[in-house]
C-alpha cells in the first residue's frame, strides 16, 4: 500500500511538470492553430541556459526562470513575426506550421549540438539528490514515504505558473483577447481583437513556458540536443490525448499519464514509461479521434 | 476551425480546376522517355566502368545510397505528397523492412536479397494496421501520431532480446569479395528505385491518384464527390510503406549490422520529407530531384564543415526557407513558370 501511494505521488510530480510543458504547447495550438514540432527543442535550448547559469554563474535553476522567462518570451514573438507572419492565411495552414516548425527543430538541434556538443547535461544543486521523508500520519508502522525535493519544488512552481497563467488568461484584457481569439479567430477580428497582436503574445507566452520547462528540466532530466525528439513526442502524445488546443485537457492527460508512466515504470521498468503515453495515444485515437477534452476533429 | 475559414474565403464558390489540366505545357512528350532511357542506362552500366573509376567502392555506395532516397521519399510523397497526409514516422518502415530480412538471415540464413520483398510486405502490412487507427484523425493530430508509432517502435526493438535490443544484430556478411562488395546492392537499389519511381507515377495517372489529390484538395468535397475516402487513405499509407521496407532491408545488408537507432530514428523520416518538398511534393519527379539535391548538399556539407552538426542546421534551414519562398519546391515552381523541362514533367 505504500509504495502505491510512494508511486502514486512520484507521478504526480512528474505529471505536474508534464502538464507545464504541455500546457505552452496547446496554447500555441489553442490560439494559432500552430502544432509547435519545435516546443520542446525551445525547452533543451533554455536547459541550456540555466545549466550555464547554475554551473558559472551558481544561480539556482529555479531561480534562473526569472530570466529565462523573458528571453524566451521575446525569442517567441521574434520567431513569430519573422516566421508565421508570412503564412498566415494560407492554405493548409496547421500543416505548413508543422512543417515549419520541424525544420526550425531541426535548426535549433543543429545548433545547439554545433555549439554544446551532444554529450549530457544535468545541473546539480543541492536539493537534487535530496528527499522530504514522511512518517507516521495514516502509514502503516514503520513505513515511510520519499517526497524528492527537486520534483517538489519543480511541480509547486509548475503549479504557481499554471495559476498565473489560467488567472491571466482569465482576468486580464489580454487574456480575455487570448480567449476571444481561440474560440474564434473571426469574430475576435471583427469586434475589434488586434488578432496578430494577440497571436504574437500568445506564442511568445507559449515559449515562455517553454522557458521555464527548461529551468526545470535543466535538473531534473539529463539533456542533449538530440533528447528534444523524444520530448515532443512525449508532449503532443499528451495533447492530442487531452484533445488539441484544450488546456484543460493537457493538464488532466498530463496528471493521468504521470502516474500511469510512473506505475508502468514501476511494475515493468523504467525504459517502458514513456510506451504509456504513446500506446494511450494510440488508444484514444481508437475510442474518440478528437481526444478527452477536444470538441472536434482539428483540421 | 481551419475549415470554417476556410469556407468563408470567396474562392469557394467556383470548382477550382486541377492545376495540371490548366498548367501542363504541350512541350515535345516524346523526348523525356530518351532522357529516361538513356539515365537508366547509364546507371545500370556504372558498375561496368570499374578500370576507369578511381574510388570504385565509394561511387557505388554514394550511388546507392541515393538510388535508396530516391525511392524512399518517392514512396513517402504518395501519402504525404498525392494525399497531403504528411507522416513523420515514415522510417518505422524502413525499420520494419530491415529488421524483418535482417532477423530471416541471422537466425535462419536466409539471404535480404530473396527476402526484401518480403519485409516491404511486411511494412504494407503495419501501414495498413496502423493507417486504420492513425487516419481517423486529419491534419496535425495525424502528424503527431505517426510521430508516437515511430517512437514506439523505437521503443520495443530497444527492449526485445529476440532482435537484439539496443545494441543490434550483427549480420553476417556477403559472401563475395571486398572489390565487388558493394556491387549487389548498388543493383538492388536501383531496382527499387526504379520500382518505386514506377509505382509513384502509376499512382499519379490512376483513378486512386486522382481521389488522393481530391482528397488532399479537400476532403470533404472529395467525400462528397464519392471518393472513397477511408479506403484511399488507408491504402496510400499502405503502398507508400512497400518500397521504403524493401529498401530497408537491403540498406541493413548493406551496413552488416541493424540496431534501433539506424532506422527508428526521426532525422531519417525528415531526410525523406525535406526530399520531397523540396523537390516538389505531390509531382512525381520532385522526390527524385529533391534526393538528388539533398544528398549532394549533405556530402558537400560534410566534407567543408567536416562531421559536426552543422549539415544538420543546414538541413533545417533549407526546409524552413522552401517552405516560406518556394513552398511547392523545385519541380512545383519550375511548372509554375512554365520552365519545366520536359524531362521533368511526368505528372
Amino acid at each position: 500500500m505504500t509504495n502505491v501511494i510512494q508511486v502514486a505521488i512520484l507521478g504526480l510530480l512528474l505529471g505536474g511538470v508534464y502538464a507545464l510543458m504541455a500546457a505552452g504547447l496547446t496554447l500555441a495550438f489553442g490560439v494559432m492553430r500552430i502544432v509547435n514540432l519545435a516546443h520542446a527543442a525551445f525547452i533543451i535550448a533554455s536547459a541550456y541556459i540555466s545549466f550555464f547559469a547554475f554551473e558559472q554563474l551558481g544561480i539556482d535553476p529555479l531561480l534562473s526562470v526569472v530570466f529565462v522567462m523573458p528571453i524566451m518570451f521575446f525569442f517567441g514573438v521574434a520567431v513569430y513575426q519573422v516566421l508565421f507572419r508570412r503564412i498566415e492565411g494560407s492554405a493548409k495552414f496547421g500543416e505548413m506550421t508543422v512543417l515549419l516548425t520541424f525544420g526550425i527543430a531541426i535548426m535549433v538541434e543543429g545548433l545547439l549540438g554545433f555549439v554544446f556538443t551532444g554529450i549530457y547535461r544535468k545541473a546539480q544543486p543541492g536539493y537534487a539528490n535530496e528527499s522530504f521523508i514522511v512518517d507516521g500520519l495514516f502509514l502503516p508502522e514503520g513505513d515511510i514515504l520519499f517526497i524528492p525535493k527537486g520534483q517538489f519544488y519543480a511541480s509547486l512552481l509548475s503549479i504557481v505558473l499554471l495559476v498565473g497563467l489560467w488567472a491571466f488568461l482569465r482576468y486580464s484584457q489580454t487574456g480575455y483577447a487570448i480567449r476571444a481569439t481561440t474560440q474564434n479567430r473571426d469574430a475576435a477580428e471583427i469586434v475589434g481583437v488586434n488578432v496578430r497582436r494577440v497571436s504574437a503574445i500568445s506564442f511568445g507566452l507559449s515559449t515562455a513556458l517553454a522557458g521555464a520547462s527548461g529551468a526545470l528540466m535543466s535538473y531534473l532530466f539529463p539533456f542533449f540536443p538530440f533528447r528534444h525528439w523524444q520530448w515532443v513526442a512525449v508532449l503532443l502524445a499528451l495533447v492530442v490525448l487531452g484533445g488539441m488546443g484544450s488546456m484543460k485537457g493537457a493538464v488532466i492527460g498530463a496528471l493521468v499519464l504521470g502516474v500511469a508512466s510512473s506505475f508502468v515504470v514501476d511494475q515493468i521498468g523504467p525504459t517502458w514509461g514513456p510506451m504509456t503515453f504513446y500506446l494511450a495515444l494510440f488508444l484514444i485515437l481508437l475510442v474518440r479521434p478528437q481526444g478527452l477534452f477536444g470538441k472536434e476533429v482539428p483540421a | 476551425m481551419i475549415e470554417d475559414r476556410a469556407a468563408l474565403g470567396p474562392d469557394d464558390s467556383a470548382p477550382e480546376p486541377t492545376e495540371d489540366e490548366v498548367q501542363r505545357p504541350p512541350g515535345p512528350a516524346r523526348y523525356r522517355w530518351y532522357v529516361l532511357a538513356a539515365v537508366v542506362v547509364a546507371l545500370l552500366a556504372l558498375p561496368l566502368f570499374r578500370p576507369v573509376i578511381s574510388s570504385y567502392n565509394y561511387v557505388l555506395t554514394l550511388g546507392a545510397l541515393i538510388l535508396m532516397w530516391v525511392a524512399m521519399s518517392s514512396s513517402w510523397n504518395i501519402l504525404g505528397g498525392y494525399a497531403g497526409y504528411i507522416s513523420l514516422g515514415h522510417s518505422v518502415f524502413m525499420g520494419v523492412g530491415g529488421y524483418v530480412a535482417g532477423v530471416l538471415l541471422y537466425y535462419h540464413g536466409i539471404s535480404p536479397f530473396l527476402t526484401a520483398l518480403l519485409g516491404g510486405l511486411a511494412a504494407v502490412a503495419l501501414g495498413f494496421l496502423a493507417g486504420f487507427i492513425t487516419l481517423r484523425t486529419r491534419g496535425p493530430a495525424f502528424i503527431i501520431s505517426t510521430i508516437a508509432l515511430l517512437f514506439m517502435f523505437l521503443l520495443m526493438t530497444d527492449n526485445f532480446e529476440y532482435l537484439g535490443g539496443a545494441a543490434g544484430l550483427p549480420l553476417p556478411p556477403l559472401p563475395v569479395s571486398q572489390e565487388w562488395l558493394r556491387v549487389p546492392f548498388y543493383y538492388a537499389m536501383l531496382f527499387i528505385a526504379i520500382g518505386a519511381v514506377l509505382t509513384s507515377y502509376r499512382v499519379a495517372h490512376s483513378k486512386f491518384g486522382m481521389g488522393l489529390r481530391a482528397i488532399s484538395e479537400d476532403e470533404t468535397k472529395a467525400e462528397v464527390a464519392g471518393v472513397p475516402t477511408r479506403l484511399y487513405k488507408i491504402s496510400a499509407f499502405a503502398m507508400s510503406a512497400f518500397w521504403v521496407g524493401v529498401a530497408g532491408a537491403i540498406y541493413g545488408y548493406s551496413i552488416a549490422f541493424i540496431r534501433p537507432t539506424v532506422f527508428f530514428t526521426i532525422a531519417i523520416s525528415a531526410q525523406m520529407v525535406l526530399m520531397a518538398i523540396i523537390g516538389g511534393k505531390g509531382t512525381v519527379a520532385g522526390p527524385v530531384v529533391g534526393a538528388v539535391l539533398i544528398y549532394a548538399i549533405n556530402e558537400m556539407s560534410l566534407v567543408v564543415f567536416g562531421a559536426t552538426e552543422f549539415n544538420i542546421v543546414i538541413q533545417g534551414t533549407m526546409l524552413v526557407a522552401v517552405l516560406l519562398f518556394f513552398p511547392l519546391g523545385v519541380v512545383g515552381t519550375l511548372r509554375k513558370m512554365n520552365r519545366l523541362p520536359a524531362f521533368l514533367n511526368w505528372d
